[in-house]
């Protein structure tokens, strides 16, 4: 099944595009990319349609704002700029995603023990932000010890997490109400 | 019906409660039917709970998804379910292999820019892109294998838009993408339960007894049965569907019990 080269998609997606079409393309991931990882969900001869893989772009974008706006919340209610990898999984938790944290945990975490080589390669894959990329590993690396505490505090989560949902708030009230607040930065998220 | 489904199931399976549903249906391979089910998720998602929580109250939450949907499409789900195991523990083991950091499948620097949409979001580590590239790779990954499950429910072999519309209203977790759904299968949804619509009406008085044993089921319970679009933020927390297929451990019930089901 040939690829479309074509970000922008068809006029279904067009539609939706004519509110933000000066940056449509830098709105989703590439929908090659997309579609590749789609096909390993997939039987060998299952075929995807266009529109499928258009609305799976949609998705994974309003995926990362939905993640994102959660972590941004938390940063700004303890007064920090940058958002961090622990922010994520924190939010990903918030947000029910507890499937994705476990294996995400082991991934940072090895990512973390690399991160001095990789500091490079990871300034030149965002080259364009070369400042930001500075800071960000500079602040990384500080946030990187201090995320030490709220690991543990994750890992603790894990544990809960296999008495259901529940738990996971009443951990949420433990650490100070954090988890509370959570709910009601859903409702502002940004669509 | 409800009511007495769960009487029922109080003292037999957990899983007698969607036996009792199960009549009321003609289910089988009309796939608005089981929309319907996802389409009036607040009442679903509370009456089979009340019959679940009898059996299991640690899994309370996550049970009552899968009650409604096995009976509905028990061999589809159970593929379903064995397909998303499969999958996790996929996840862990390819994880567990990467030692090249650089080689993604998604692209940081278009990752980076989706996060900074958000006027609020400042400034983001490193590690943030990595770690949503990955993520995104998982959600994609279930994503796709859940609306593959109702491309099969319609003996197709092409992954359509509707599929994935029908994996998203059938998933807790996925009510955020709500909105990105098109209007089009919104309204068969909506058409397709209103014959129903007794069974939502019997379903919120059984709930409520028992959704007020938790305080913040209390909260969820509320909003859910008020406004759906309010309910996602509690919906999300307190409704890790994902769980579900994990914790399922009961088989499906016996005939004799499926019989004994509708003479309630």
């Amino acid at each position: 099944m040939a690829d479309s080269d074509n970000d922008s998609g068809g006029a279904h997606n067009g539609g939706k595009g004519s509110e933000m079409s000066p940056r449509e393309q830098d709105r989703f991931l590439p929908i090659a990319n997309v579609s590749r990882i789609m096909k390993k969900a997939l039987p060998a001869n299952a075929k995807i349609s266009k529109d499928a893989k258009e609305t799976v772009q949609e998705c994974v974008s309003e995926f990362i704002s939905f993640i994102t706006g959660e972590a941004s919340d938390k940063c700004q209610r303890e007064k920090r700029k940058t958002i961090n990898g622990d922010d994520l999984l924190w939010a990903m938790t918030t947000l029910g995603f507890e499937d994705y944290v476990e294996p995400l945990k082991g991934y940072l975490q090895r990512f973390r023990e690399m991160e001095g080589e990789k500091t490079v390669a990871a300034r030149d894959k965002d080259a364009p932000p070369l400042t930001n990329a500075t800071n960000s590993a500079y602040e990384s690396a500080n946030y990187a010890a201090a995320a030490a505490v709220p690991g543990g505090i994750m890992m603790h989560q894990g544990h809960v997490y296999g008495s259901a949902g529940f738990h996971q708030v009443a951990g949420g009230a433990i650490k100070g109400g954090p988890a509370y607040p959570g709910p009601g930065s859903n409702a502002g998220r940004p669509r | 019906m409800d009511h007495q489904g769960h009487g029922h199931g109080h003292g037999q399976n957990p899983s007698m409660g969607v036996v009792g549903n199960g009549p009321q249906f003609p289910y089988g391979s009309n796939p608005y039917q089981a929309s319907h089910m996802t389409g009036s998720p607040g009442m679903v998602v509370a009456s089979p709970g009340t019959i679940q929580s009898t059996g299991q109250p640690p899994s309370t939450q996550l049970g009552q998804h899968q009650l409604a949907y096995q009976h509905m499409h028990q061999q589809q789900q159970q593929q379903l379910r064995q397909r998303l195991q499969a999958f996790w523990a996929n996840q862990y083991q390819e994880i567990e292999k990467v030692t090249d950091f650089k080689n993604h499948s998604l692209p940081l620097a278009r990752i980076k820019k989706i996060m900074k949409a958000d006027e609020d979001v400042r400034m983001i580590s490193a590690e943030a892109p990595v770690i949503f590239a990955r993520a995104c790779e998982m959600f994609i990954l279930e994503l796709t294998l859940r609306s593959w499950n109702h491309t099969e429910e319609n003996k197709r072999r092409t992954l359509q838009k509707n599929d994935i519309a029908a994996a998203i209203t059938r998933t807790d977790i996925f009510d955020f993408l709500v909105d990105i759904v098109p209007r089009e299968d919104l309204k068969d949804e909506v058409l397709a339960s209103m014959p129903r619509g007794d069974v939502p009406v019997t379903g919120p008085p059984e709930a409520l007894p028992y959704c007020y044993m938790p305080p913040q089921q209390v909260g969820a319970a509320g909003v859910m049965m008020g406004n759906k679009p309010v309910m996602d933020p509690y919906a999300q927390q307190t409704h890790p569907y994902n769980m579900a297929p994990q914790l399922w451990p009961q088989p499906p019930p016996p005939p004799e019990q499926q019989q004994s089901s509708p003479d309630q």
